[in-house]
């Protein structure tokens, strides 16, 4: 009733209907702006701002036809499509997001992104893509992030992602990668992260990473890499991420770390190590941040002798940092079998 | 038995990319999640969200988590963190164990 509306605060003062209708329309406001324009669960999600709409649509809800023309996120996914129409982003010109992941979109158009010039994220997660065309990505100079995980792609054209000037994040793990064209990276000067991981890859072209001016994570593990070279990582002294586990790694090269000076985690954990080259870890130890994050060089056959005696020096001043210390283990030579490195370190 | 050093090293692995996690750590691509646990979705101080995000409504405990980590686009359609989830139960376990610890004091 409208008296229990007229409250009596403390000292007397009167809390007014004003005060209480004002939060009431503050509420359904919210609640209006929040559930968007088409609260039916059968229809994709929308939600407007001063900036422009977002549209989410994934099953039971239908692919819209037509999209607002202020559209800056769209988001299509957990769909069975093989295909979008050519025209799909022809109505959005402000488009900023793009998520069509879980589909099974195995090609496009090759004008398909030629109507969104202002895209900063593709987002490709898991479809059935086995490549892309040279120039697909000609007016993409916005983009950032561009995610291709989790497709069926053998193998990559330089050519595929010339125009992306501004790639920070480049996603290409999970698909079936067995190796890489040189100049991959030539002009991505911008790029922060490179994933790599998951692939197929035995070796890589000794310029990978030439191009990028700051790289700062560089995700390599789940391959097939044999060795690690001494040149691969030298035009990258500022990296600071490098996942090399769940490699074939049998042999890094002296000189391979050389350079890193700002390296905060290094993981080779998984692989055929058995010994480090004289060199490889003192040149790490020199690294300014001293991989503050962490190592892990556990599950690799190592063996325990004279050789390992620059690693030992190390272990012993930075175990703090050294991720699963009871998984890395001396595989040899046979009286130091099934000890922990860290032991074998401590009583050398 | 959840092991917080295995998820801390899927944390590092794969989201800190996006997220930092201790007290007054920076905002990135998504938010720092310090005091992430016992709070509602969306809420992190001075990051800004998806709509989506914000509306989940949901608080953040090892139960949500679990079904959210697993799926993050199915458990917040329109969210736009771009990740396709860890399959495999343990990891999720052991990543979230890590976050109890890495996010509140």
């Amino acid at each position: 009733s409208s008296e229990r509306l007229l409250q009596r605060g403390r000292g007397g003062s009167l809390v007014g209907w004003d005060s209480h209708l004002s939060r009431i329309f503050l509420l359904l406001l919210f609640v209006v702006s929040a559930q968007g324009l088409t609260p039916n669960p059968e229809a994709c999600l929308v939600f407007s701002s001063v900036n422009g709409s977002s549209i989410s649509c994934q099953p039971p809800a239908q692919i819209p036809h037509s999209l607002p023309a202020d559209t800056i996120f769209l988001a299509v996914e957990f769909f069975n499509l093989t295909q979008l129409p050519a025209d799909f982003l022809q109505g959005v010109p402000n488009l900023q997001e793009l998520h069509l992941s879980s589909n099974r979109l195995e090609d496009f158009s090759p004008k398909f992104l030629l109507p969104v010039p202002q895209l900063k994220v593709l987002d490709l997660t898991r479809n059935s893509l086995t490549g892309l065309f040279p120039g697909f990505f000609r007016v993409s100079a916005a983009l950032c992030t561009l995610v291709l995980k989790g497709n069926q792609l053998k193998f990559l054209e330089a050519s595929w992602l010339h125009g992306l000037k501004a790639l920070r994040h480049l996603d290409l793990s999970e698909n079936q990668l067995h190796s890489l064209p040189p100049g991959l990276l030539e002009n991505f000067t911008d790029l922060l992260t490179l994933d790599l991981s998951n692939n197929q890859l035995q070796t890589l072209p000794p310029d990978l990473l030439r191009g990028p001016l700051n790289l700062e994570r560089l995700h390599l593990e789940g391959n097939r890499l044999q060795v690690l070279g001494e040149g691969l990582l030298a035009p990258q002294p500022k990296l600071r991420y490098l996942f090399l586990n769940d490699n074939r790694l049998a042999s890094v090269a002296a000189g391979a770390f050389r350079g890193l000076q700002k390296l905060d985690m290094l993981d080779l954990s998984n692989n055929l190590l058995t010994t480090v080259p004289t060199g490889l870890w003192t040149s790490l130890g020199k690294a300014a941040r001293n991989l503050k994050d962490g190592f892990d060089i556990s599950n690799n056959p190592w063996i325990c002798d004279q050789n390992l005696a620059d690693l030992y020096r190390w272990l012993v001043a930075n175990e703090n940092k050294m991720f699963f210390r009871n998984h890395t283990r001396c595989a040899g030579p046979e009286a130091l079998k099934g000890q922990t490195l860290l032991a074998a370190a401590e009583s050398h | 038995m959840a092991d917080a050093e295995a998820g801390k090293k899927i944390f590092i692995q794969k989201c800190a990319q996006c997220h930092t996690v201790e007290k007054g750590g920076k905002h990135k691509t998504g938010p720092n999640l310090w005091g992430l646990f016992g709070r509602k979705t969306g809420q992190a101080p001075g990051f800004s969200y998806t709509e989506a995000n914000k509306n989940k409504g949901i608080i953040w405990g090892e139960q949500t988590l679990m079904e959210y980590l697993e799926n993050p686009k199915k458990y917040i359609p329109g969210t736009k963190m771009i990740f396709a989830g860890l399959k495999k139960k343990s990891e999720r376990e052991d990543l979230i164990e890590y976050l109890k610890q890495a996010t509140s004091s």
